[in-house]
Parts: structure tokens; C-alpha cells; sequence
């Protein structure tokens, strides 16, 4: 979050590929398609989607709202079962007792405790709520930059294939080497890839 | 090479910088003029980072207090550490940004962003809405500009044959430390 208010983190990213040449039309598409579907009245594990900046319920994104200028404005919408590892013990252990006591056996077979644990973890899984997660981001349609708002491994790794899925682009994270490749001439740009570290004392 | 490879060999690149721009921003009362935007100040401020070593065996140095208070992150400097992380305040024209640059990855951390007069808040105006959203686009890449900007003029220097020159002025300063 803060893109839209308060402080924000970011990375950069440089957006890779080519756009075909209806652009705008051609993201009102994906945007859509690829849009966040909500999970909570279904048993599913988890759902990634886009959705507004400004209203993480707004999937539909009437007059094209994801619009700013040459940017486009979306946010990342990631929502998520889990359950903790205690709790799948706490019922696991609970489970064999109960079958150990019905069936009056001293020991549970290790088939059985594997088949207990599973069986144990899709039902806590069918009854946890969905945790919300919601990184946005800014493409901006000129320069083919984009800033995540987000320094989570895991949710920018989340982006990169999100991204890739929905519009065929690759993003290139700018970490200061590659950044500095973009920057500088081709003969300098040379010069970089070959220095090593220096020692500043 | 894939980027993780990439990520963890070119790391110093960014660490380089931080400590050149921490330099820099002493060296002439923290003003530095850009090509572009014209005269910025740049100041580092209460929050630091170091690094010593790599990997598992990597230790962490964490230096608060106000500018002056610095030297401990200064010895740091001296005893062979890299600075990682920095918290900056860079001020143009009368604009003041407040970030946190984490010097491997290039990542802005906690920005704060001017003050503008167009602060007014939520608006269900979809015009105003997209005015808000433009200008606050236009501040984070403004100060990606002046942070890139900063970063081609060291990378200028540091490819180039003024390099020697201006290491032994950084390392000049950094010995300072150790003297006072």
C-alpha cells in the first residue's frame, strides 16, 4: 500500500515486450480477464487478481478507472487460506486419539496418519477465511517503467508471473546494475560490467 | 546470468553509491546540481544500515541518532563495512522527500513525500481522483529521477579516469573518522 496515500516503499521494474498498437483497448481486455475472483463463498486455496487502486471490491473498472494519463494503476489482490501448523498438530493428534479409542488399537499405522493429516488439513483449510493481501502498482506506458509498492520477495515474484500472464510482458527488476546499464553509454556501460569492488578506507 | 547470481555479484554497485552519495552530501553542504533538475540538497539523516561480509556469516550495524551522531556508522565505514541501507532527505526547490534507499537493490523504503497544496484529501470525484493519483505519480517518479540522476553521476565517475582522484577523497573522509 501508500501508492494512493501515506508513505510508500517501491521497486522499479522495466517492462519488457512489445505492445500491440490498440494499447488501450488491448489492456481493457486482460485487465478484465485477469481480474481478482473472489473466494469466500467457495473451498478454493487461493485467488490472485487485479483490482482498483482505490477499492479492492471494484473488478470491473467502469470507465476504464485503472487510466491515469499514460499510466496505468492497478493493484495486485491476493487472498489466501491458511492454516497454522499448530492447529493442523493440535486436531491431527486430537483425530487419532478419537479413531485409537474407537477402534480400540494401541498404535496408528503410518498410511492411516498420513491419510488422517490430509484429510485434517482440507477440512481446517475449507474453514479458514481468506487473508486479503493487496500490493498496487504504476505502469507507466511511456517509458515502459513500473513501480511495485512492495519490497516482499514473495509478492513481487507473485507480480512477475501475474503480469506475464495477463499482458505477455516481462518484468525486469532494476537492481542498481542493470538500472546503471540503462543510464550510462554503450562504452560506459562496458566499463561497468568489468569493475570490481573497491575498498573506500 | 540469471538475475539472483546477478542480484548477489553486482551487489557493491549499489552499496558503492550510498557511501559515494553520503560523501557527497557532506562535501559541499549537501547541495549537488543535477543536469537536469538543477540544484538538489541531499542530507543523510538519523537512520543507517551497515553490512559486513556475505551470506550466513554477514553481520548488521544499525546506527540511529541525528547527523552528527553518525561517527559510529562512520567508524563502521573504517572498520571495512558497507553501507546497505540509508535514510535521506533530498530537497528541491521547496520540495522535501524523506526515504529510506536500500543500496543492493535500489529499493525506496518508507517515502514520504512533499506536502503539496493539492492535499485535500479523499475525493469521490472521479476528475479530482485522477488529478490525486497523477500528482502522486509525478512526485515518486520525481524523486526517482534525482535518485537516478545521482546514481548516473557516480557511475560517470566511478567508470571513468577521475575515479583514483575521487576514491582518495572518499577514503580521506572516511578516515576522518577515525581521527576524531
Amino acid at each position: 500500500m501508500g501508492f494512493i496515500n501515506g508513505t510508500a516503499s517501491f521497486v522499479r521494474f522495466s517492462v519488457e515486450g512489445d505492445l500491440p498498437e490498440n494499447i488501450w483497448d488491448f489492456i481493457a481486455d486482460r485487465v478484465v480477464a485477469f481480474s481478482f475472483r473472489d473466494i469466500d463463498e467457495t473451498y478454493e486455496e487461493d485467488s490472485l487478481g487485479w483490482v482498483s487502486v482505490l477499492n479492492m471490491f471494484d473488478t470491473e473498472f467502469n470507465y476504464a478507472s485503472y487510466a491515469a494519463g499514460n499510466y496505468v494503476t492497478l493493484s495486485m489482490r491476493h487472498d489466501e487460506r491458511k492454516v497454522s501448523s499448530a492447529i493442523v498438530k493440535k486436531y491431527v493428534q486430537k483425530e487419532e486419539e478419537r479413531i485409537k479409542k474407537e477402534k480400540q488399537i494401541p498404535k496408528i499405522s503410518r498410511t492411516m496418519r498420513v491419510e488422517i493429516k490430509e484429510r485434517i488439513q482440507n477440512e481446517l483449510m475449507r474453514k479458514s477465511l481468506p487473508m486479503p493481501a493487496v500490493y498496487d502498482l504504476c505502469w507507466n506506458l511511456e517509458n515502459s517503467s513500473l513501480l511495485f509498492f512492495s519490497t516482499n520477495k514473495k509478492a513481487q515474484a507473485l507480480l512477475e508471473d501475474h503480469f506475464k500472464e495477463s499482458f505477455g510482458l516481462t518484468l525486469m527488476q532494476q537492481i542498481p546494475f542493470l538500472c546503471g546499464q540503462h543510464l550510462l553509454d554503450e562504452e560506459d556501460a562496458e566499463k561497468l560490467a568489468r569493475i570490481t569492488p573497491d575498498i573506500f578506507l | 546470468m540469471d538475475l539472483v547470481d546477478l542480484i548477489e555479484e553486482k551487489r557493491f554497485i549499489g552499496q558503492e553509491f550510498l557511501t559515494w552519495l553520503w560523501w557527497k552530501s557532506e562535501e559541499r553542504g549537501g547541495v549537488i546540481a543535477l543536469a537536469a533538475e538543477g540544484d538538489i540538497v541531499v542530507v543523510f539523516e538519523k537512520h543507517m544500515l551497515l553490512e559486513y561480509g556475505e551470506g550466513e556469516s554477514s553481520e548488521k550495524l544499525t546506527c540511529r541518532g541525528l547527523q552528527t551522531e553518525l561517527q559510529e556508522a562512520r567508524t563502521g565505514l573504517v572498520m571495512g563495512k558497507k553501507l546497505e541501507q540509508a535514510r535521506i532527505q533530498l530537497t528541491h526547490n521547496d520540495y522535501e522527500w524523506n526515504f529510506t534507499l536500500a543500496g543492493s537493490l535500489m529499493e525506496f523504503r518508507n517515502v514520504k513525500l512533499p506536502k503539496t497544496e493539492g492535499d485535500t484529501g479523499p475525493t469521490n470525484n472521479p476528475e479530482e481522483r485522477e488529478g490525486m493519483v497523477l500528482e502522486r505519480i509525478f512526485l515518486f517518479e520525481q524523486l526517482e529521477r534525482m535518485v537516478l540522476e545521482l546514481f548516473r553521476l557516480f557511475l560517470q565517475v566511478r567508470v571513468g579516469e577521475g575515479w583514483r582522484e575521487e576514491l582518495l577523497k572518499v577514503r580521506e573522509w572516511v578516515n576522518k573518522a577515525e581521527r576524531v
